[in-house]
């Protein structure tokens, strides 16, 4: 697959837009949650809507330092469907009856510290850093979680939603890795030490602090869901694979960290890489909520209401 | 036909005084003109026969420029005008925008005619009321009323080469003029934008430039599309006002403190006592704003101090960062009109008011659905999206010798000499031509001299009892390249898309240089840049 006409992938963009009150939220089938499965599900669709929102802040970062004005609009509406996504998957919980009155529910607190982190820093990093990262967590988290969800959940509802999302979804990979093609295009010396030297700011060592724990929380959710981790690691290979189909692809140095940083993620028996990123995760699980800073604003955008 | 066809070569020195006394006899032409020409009218059919008036000069438009234009011709002894405006009322920009909070941003003794200052601001950034009051002031006190036909709208211009007469068309009737002095408007012409889904929706809309006075505000829940001049002057009226206002930003722009008061009544008496405290206080705000030029032209230290101080207020008036991070440019200031206003972030920040960045993803009946799937709900929607301005076409056909047409030699961006006269349309003068715009300084400042370069051009053909005076070719392409080279080194071509660019990027809108250059190069009217065509 060579790369995607932006241009073109605009007005498609603009074509296909859908809003929440295209779905019926209350026609049968909410039944079809069956009572085991309601509360891991409960937790599940709380961690998948702080992802998309993640995802959502990434992108609006991107938009900010986007290399030409068409890449800077397609980010804008990425950053406002990963927005929409996460609308939808909360209207999905109320429909379930799993949200608390108005209240958004909790993100776990790996998925904070990334908010916090993508809050503060984010709009600093250059495109390139963010560029491979969300793909990377769009085709392992967004991408991966929403099959699961669908192998598992029976409600009509819900398959009508994320047929919309992942849509949506594909798009967004399809300009992520044509995207990260041409970051890696022409890469001589230079540029390669230029893309890399981002690897020294503190800032980023930071976020990367907040990234491995994340991929494995992630793990283990899905692990305490009863799903299998291989379709997790599957999913990253997918990142892989799909990165490194063209020359350019393999030539950006940042796909080559994210690659191999997901075949440390994936090979449980490397111990050098699993026990201090697994501490790290018990650790931040001590982290009392009080000190950490008022959720950013944009967090209290989230709405499951159709209409405003 | 024999009179007024002048079957005369382009000639060098022209034949002056006998022919002069003709066209000073012609002058008075109008009056009577229908029965003068009756003869020859039939002959030429039905066209020449609607003929409803002839002078020396017209005037289409019966705003600023053409109303000034009027004055200034008239003092210099040009009394036989006619000013042609579609609407019913004099005015323009200041009589169609009478959206809440309208008010110039530019301060009011600059914003005002050089040659009729007005002692009387009430404040010094004065409202939309007052200054179509100033209009009406001048339009009265300049005894302009007579010259004026109003409800004629202009559908086109065409030049009889052999007669040296352009000839305007309106809905039933032609006019005709030796000279004419397009004064249409350079932001005249607004409509409600094309979004998808425009026609479903069922609620109020209301255009700024066309405002609806009927509609009652109280409690209704509101859309404010667009956060340029217009948007961000409407909005902190209409949140006192509305039950909420939602407003819908697409990018940001450089906000700066508008410093508005009242004029205290000291002030006013000075002014009027000693007029040349104003012209001071005129001289003063004049260099204030050419200074900015520097910092807002082109890329200069001034620049990123101007930049700084728009962070500043927007740090000051906006606590969160989110707020801010949304109202934050990603341009540099300059490339886009400079907003300015104290109001605005404190509107946006009251309980009944909220930003709106999500991109519009289509209107429906009941308001406005955004990309992030959700529909936003409102009774009204206030379009405040600006006006159609045309870079590479004009408001209506103009045809010139041998039939071209104007609108073909624009088509990739407009052109023309110092931005007045186009080679090919003798005897034409715009104002607000190609490359006229003022960025950082008063819109009557550089339409005094574009006016008073006409009244010479129009005084230069009575003078040389000229038929017509045609600006050289060579002479026009000199001066665009100039201007394109000194452009490419300012800020709106710096890479930022504004309306004052082509789709392909060419500026055929703004002057590049301070307004006192501006001012210099309309100063004199060299006959060399022009082919003289005498009349016999
Ligand atoms: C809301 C707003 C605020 C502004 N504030 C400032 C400011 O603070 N400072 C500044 O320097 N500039 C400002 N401007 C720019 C403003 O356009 C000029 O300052 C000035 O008013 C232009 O005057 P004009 O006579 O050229 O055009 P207009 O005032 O637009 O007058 C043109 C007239 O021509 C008539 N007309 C148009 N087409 C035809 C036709 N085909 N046939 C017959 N008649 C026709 C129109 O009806 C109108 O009456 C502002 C503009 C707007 C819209
Ligand atoms: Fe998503
Ligand atoms: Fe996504």
């Amino acid at each position: 697959m060579a790369s995607i006409d932006l241009d073109k992938m605009l007005l498609k963009i603009k074509s296909t837009q859908w809003s929440l009150s295209d779905i019926d939220w209350d026609a049968p089938g909410a039944e079809l949650i069956t009572e085991e499965q309601w509360p891991k599900l409960k937790e599940f669709m709380a961690d998948l809507m702080w992802i998309e929102h993640v995802g959502a802040r990434a992108f609006a970062a991107m938009s900010k330092k986007a290399p030409n004005d068409t890449l800077k609009e397609i980010y804008s509406y990425f950053h406002a469907e990963e927005q929409r996504h996460a609308n939808a998957e909360m209207a999905l919980m109320k429909r379930w009856g799993m949200l608390d009155g108005d209240e958004i529910p909790e993100p776990n607190i790996n998925l904070r510290l990334v908010i916090e982190w993508l809050d503060r820093y984010a709009d600093e990093m250059p495109v390139y850093v963010l560029g491979t990262v969300v793909p990377m967590l769009e085709i392992a988290l967004d991408g991966a979680l929403c099959k699961f969800l669908l192998d598992t959940v029976d409600d009509p509802v819900c398959h009508q939603a994320f047929e919309k999302i992942n849509d949506d979804e594909s798009r967004h990979l399809g300009v992520g890795f044509s995207v990260m093609e041409m970051q890696g295009h022409g890469a001589t010396y230079i540029k390669t030490v230029k893309m890399l030297a981002p690897l020294l700011d503190p800032r980023l060592l930071l976020g990367m602090a907040s990234y491995a724990p994340l991929l494995n929380k992630m793990r283990d959710n899905i692990v305490a869901l009863g799903l299998p981790e291989e379709k997790l690691y599957a999913a990253m290979e997918k990142f892989d694979k799909i990165g490194g189909r063209t020359a350019d692809g393999r030539a950006n140095p940042w796909f080559q960290i994210i690659r191999q940083h997901a075949k440390l993620v994936v090979n449980r028996s490397n111990r050098l890489y699993h026990t201090p990123v697994d501490a790290l995760v018990r650790l931040t699980g001590h982290i009392p909520k009080r000190v950490l800073p008022a959720v950013p604003s944009w967090v209290k955008e989230l709405t499951y209401r159709p209409a405003a | 036909m024999s009179t007024d066809t002048d079957t005369v070569k382009p000639r060098r020195s022209p034949d002056k005084k006998a022919a002069a006394k003709k066209t000073a006899a012609t002058k008075k032409a109008p009056a009577n003109a229908g029965a003068g020409r009756k003869k020859a009218a039939a002959r030429s059919k039905p066209v020449a026969q609607q003929v409803a008036a002839r002078c020396e000069v017209l005037i289409i438009g019966a705003g600023f420029a053409g109303l000034g234009a009027a004055i200034r011709l008239r003092q210099q002894g040009i009394e036989d005008v006619i000013i042609l405006e579609r609407a019913g009322e004099v005015g323009g920009t200041w009589r169609d925008n009478t959206y809440p909070g309208a008010a110039c941003d530019i301060p009011s003794n600059l914003y005002s005619f050089s040659f009729a200052q007005n002692p009387d601001w009430s404040r010094s950034f004065s409202g939309g009321p007052e200054i179509l009051k100033y209009v009406h002031y001048l339009t009265d006190t300049y005894h302009l009323r007579p010259l004026i036909r109003f409800h004629e709208n202009v559908a086109s211009l065409s030049y009889d080469e052999t007669r040296g007469v352009w000839r305007a068309v309106t809905g039933d009737k032609i006019f005709e003029g030796r000279s004419v002095i397009m004064a249409q408007g350079p932001l005249s012409n607004a409509s409600l934008p094309d979004m998808p889904g425009i026609q479903t929706y069922q609620g109020h809309k209301i255009h700024s430039a066309m405002w609806d006075h009927d509609y009652d505000f109280t409690d209704k829940r509101v859309a404010v599309i667009g956060t340029g001049a217009s948007g961000i002057q409407i909005i902190p009226e209409l949140v006192k006002k509305a039950g909420f206002v939602k407003v819908f930003q697409r990018t940001p722009g450089w906000v700066l403190p508008r410093p508005d008061f009242q004029t205290p009544a000291w002030n006013r008496g000075l002014f009027r006592r000693f007029p040349a405290s104003q012209d001071a206080m005129r001289k003063a705000l004049f260099m204030f704003h050419e200074s900015m030029a520097l910092g807002i032209i082109w890329n200069s230290p001034l620049t990123r101090l101007i930049e700084r101080i728009g962070k500043a207020h927007l740090r000051l008036q906006v606590k969160d960062r989110w707020l801010r991070r949304q109202l934050t440019p990603d341009f540099r200031i300059g490339c886009k009109r400079v907003l300015m206003s104290s109001d605005y972030y404190p509107a946006l920040q009251k309980d009944n008011c909220k930003l709106i960045t999500w991109p519009i993803a289509r209107l429906s009946e009941k308001g406005i659905r955004t990309v992030e799937g959700i529909e936003h709900q409102f009774d009204c929607i206030v379009f405040a999206t600006g006006f159609d301005v045309s870079h590479s076409g004009t408001p209506f056909p103009v045809s010139g010798i041998d039939g071209r047409q104007l609108n073909d030699e624009w088509s990739r961006g407009a052109q023309a000499y110092k931005s007045i006269n186009v080679s090919g349309y003798p005897n034409l003068f715009m104002t607000f031509g190609p490359n006229s715009g003022p960025g950082h300084n008063s819109a009557l400042v550089y339409m005094e001299s574009q006016i008073d370069y006409a009244v010479r051009g129009i005084q230069a053909l009575r003078d040389g009892n000229l038929k017509a005076l045609n600006v050289k070719p060579d002479v026009q392409v000199a001066h665009n390249q100039a201007i394109q080279k000194r452009l490419a080194k300012t800020n709106w071509n710096s890479g930022c898309k504004s309306w004052y660019l082509t789709e392909d990027g060419f500026n055929a809108t703004m002057y590049p240089g301070f307004a006192t250059q501006f001012a210099k190069q309309m100063a004199d009217l060299d006959l060399n840049d022009y082919e003289l065509i005498t009349a016999d």
